[in-house]
């Protein structure tokens, strides 16, 4: 039937068309948003903001915070674009924030290699970049602001020491192990718990999925009778293992910790109880726009900017965390 | 009685039982100190192929139409976040939110199949863009965040809001601690699909149109109704799954079911559900779910590594499928 294949050839260019025009409907379009009215003899800068990925919450939040920090300098306009998680994507974006004449840009790359010389030309047509947490190669970039996770992961391994009096077993559920954040999250923390007595006894790759973290930690403890600490490598995997726990009755026989801290999951979960710490992982989207408009003003700025991390534990989330040093 | 027992296992029933005693007999050989032998991992085993097991119901029916569905995990995604949306955010009862969440999972269906039944553009194309679609739909009504007991205000300060009881309910154990809630609308499930099936004209129209559609349409089958149907009841088990997956995570996730619609797939062809259609049927989905399910219990609680999972688990479909194949 020729009809009939020519209806499914043309469903099938619609659909290519469609997945190639940016695919789901949570926009890979350019967003604007403009602060308020700026005043009328300052001039506004335009800020493009290429996201990796915003199907990750943690970078939901590095938006956030990035149009927050925005918010409050009305001469700066910022234009957000999401990759959604595609290095080719995002190096055209990077291209296109070039050509249409931003005054700054300021990417999370999600891979290195792929974006090192999109940056670098950008630089080179005169358009200042800050990376924000991922490196690019080399050093033809602006400014570098990110955090050390194998340092969070070191602080995680510390504190749980000092917790469980330097003696214990332990359960390390670990994000995806072929990413880097996962790598040095592991690497630190075995570092943090070298000379102690603390013992991993069961170790599995959630992938940071929370759902995937149930289901190992369900084997955990289906195999231990005794387990003092779960060290999960964000928090909704020390929360899918809470929730293990809870069902088989266990959940006060061992110490929950887990890293990244954003607002509406790790730090609620410490003031619900769930968790008994949680490491921050700073987005750094505040001091992205604060060393943009420095940038902006034409003063010097470091080239590479360590974020510091925060514990938030039950005796310090009511007043805002502690910080590490 | 020994020739009615090889006659059995040379059946697909008994091949797909051959599939799951392979894998179990791995258990009792690699038990992880005994792991293997305690009463709560086989429990753990079969509710956590629960939700995978409730997709691949729906999945049979379509299959026995020579159809495909992929875009049940995104379903299950969608629905899972209005279930929460409108228990946890908006309190309704659960009475209301139940129906409310399988309608959008049934619609999803309804679409999916009116674009291959009636527009007759190909099930794998008309899914697929019901797979991209739902999840763009999930990530807009969740805005992207999961929804759960922490509710942002609009002055950024959060707020903790109870979980509804249905959310325990449908995560707990029950007959004495034996079995999880999940693992009983799973086996509510497997029985209604079954009755369905082997029972009901419905069903017999289903096979009649995997075998031979053209045959069906001459013999008074009404082909686009029925074959609709299979992919509303698709889209309606995946809405069954989506609050079950929400329920056990006590959150909806935009993000959640990516990629169960090949496990579910996977756990049909185990079973021995031909993809060609108009062979097959639940029971022996029933089996594909627990040799699935069991083989990932084994993997995790010897805690092999995750590149030695992937290998072993694409290397035992391929065996199971292999012992399914008609000599």
């Amino acid at each position: 039937m020729p009809s009939r294949n020519r209806t499914a050839l043309a469903a099938i260019l619609l659909l290519a068309g469609w997945l190639a025009a940016g695919g789901c409907t949570d926009g890979s379009g350019p967003s604007g948003q403009r602060g308020p009215a700026a005043e009328p003899d300052q001039k506004v800068y335009t800020v493009g903001i290429s996201q990796c990925n915003r199907n990750e919450p943690w970078r939901v939040q590095m938006d956030a915070d990035i149009e927050a920090a925005a918010k409050e300098h009305p001469q700066l306009k910022v234009v957000f674009k999401d990759a959604q998680n595609d290095e080719l994507r995002q190096r055209a974006h990077v291209e296109e924030f070039v050509s249409a004449g931003v005054d700054l840009i300021i990417i999370s790359p999600k891979e290195a290699a792929p974006l090192t010389e999109p940056v670098a030309q950008a630089v080179a047509a005169g358009v200042p970049v800050i990376v924000l947490d991922r490196a690019v190669l080399g050093d033809r970039y602006t400014a570098f602001i990110g955090a050390d996770n194998k340092k969070i992961g070191k602080a995680a391994g510390l504190w749980l020491v000092k917790k469980l009096s330097g003696k214990g077993k332990v359960v390390e559920l670990k994000g995806l192990m072929t990413s880097t954040p996962g790598q040095d999250r592991h690497s630190g923390f075995r570092e943090g718990i070298a000379a102690s007595g603390l013992e991993v006894i069961f170790q599995a790759d959630m992938k940071w999925l929370e759902p995937d973290a149930r289901k190992e930690m369900d084997s955990a403890l289906a195999r231990f009778d005794r387990i003092d600490a779960v060290y999960a490598h964000n928090d909704p995997g020390a929360h899918g293992a809470y929730l293990a726990a809870q069902s088989a009755g266990r959940e006060t026989e061992m110490v929950f910790v887990g890293i990244d801290a954003l607002p509406h999951e790790g730090i609620a979960y410490v003031k619900q109880g769930i968790l008994d710490a949680t490491f921050q992982y700073p987005t750094g989207g505040k001091e992205a726009i604060g060393m943009a408009l420095k940038i902006l003003a034409g003063e010097e700025v470091p080239k590479k900017v360590v974020l510091g991390s925060r514990l938030f534990s039950k005796d310090n989330v009511a007043a805002g965390g502690e910080p590490l040093e | 009685m020994i020739s009615r027992v090889l006659r059995f296992l040379a059946s697909p029933a008994g091949r797909a039982l051959i599939a799951l005693g392979l894998v179990l007999l791995l258990g009792l050989v690699f038990h992880a100190d005994g792991a293997f032998y305690k009463f709560g991992t086989h429990r753990d085993a079969i509710r956590q192929a629960s939700v995978c097991g409730i997709l691949a119901c729906g999945m049979t029916l379509v299959i026995i139409t020579a159809g495909i569905d992929l875009a049940v995990g995104s379903i299950l995604g969608l629905t899972g976040v209005c279930f929460a949306l409108i228990t946890i955010h908006w309190g309704w009862p659960a009475w209301q939110a139940i129906p409310a969440a399988l309608a959008v999972g049934a619609a999803c269906g309804a679409v999916a199949g009116i674009l291959t039944a009636g527009a007759g553009i190909q099930p794998f194309i008309a899914t697929l863009a019901m797979m991209v679609f739902a999840r763009g739909l999930a990530k807009w009504a969740s805005e992207g965040k999961k929804i759960s007991q922490a509710v942002t205000d609009p002055d950024g300060s959060i707020r903790f809001v109870d979980i509804p009881r249905i959310f325990e309910w449908i995560d707990s154990r029950l007959l004495g601690g034996t079995v999880s809630g999940v693992t009983l609308v799973f086996l509510v499930c497997v029985a209604v699909t079954w009755i369905l099936l082997a029972r009901h004209r419905w069903g017999r129209q289903l096979y009649a149109i995997g075998g031979n559609e053209e045959a069906a349409r001459l013999s008074g089958v009404p082909v686009v109704r029925a074959k609709t149907m299979a992919y509303v009841a698709s889209g309606l088990l995946a809405a069954v799954a989506g609050i079950c997956h929400a329920a056990q995570a006590r959150q909806g996730d935009p993000e959640a079911g990516a990629t169960y619609e090949l496990t579910a797939i996977a756990m049909v062809v185990i079973g021995g559900t031909s993809l060609i259609g108009g062979r097959g049927g639940v029971g022996l989905t029933l089996l594909g779910t627990l040799t699935i399910g069991y083989l990932d219990k084994i993997l995790s609680i010897n805690a092999v590594e995750e590149s030695g999972r992937l290998m072993l688990t694409g290397a035992i479909i391929v065996i199971a499928v292999l012992t399914q194949r008609r000599r």
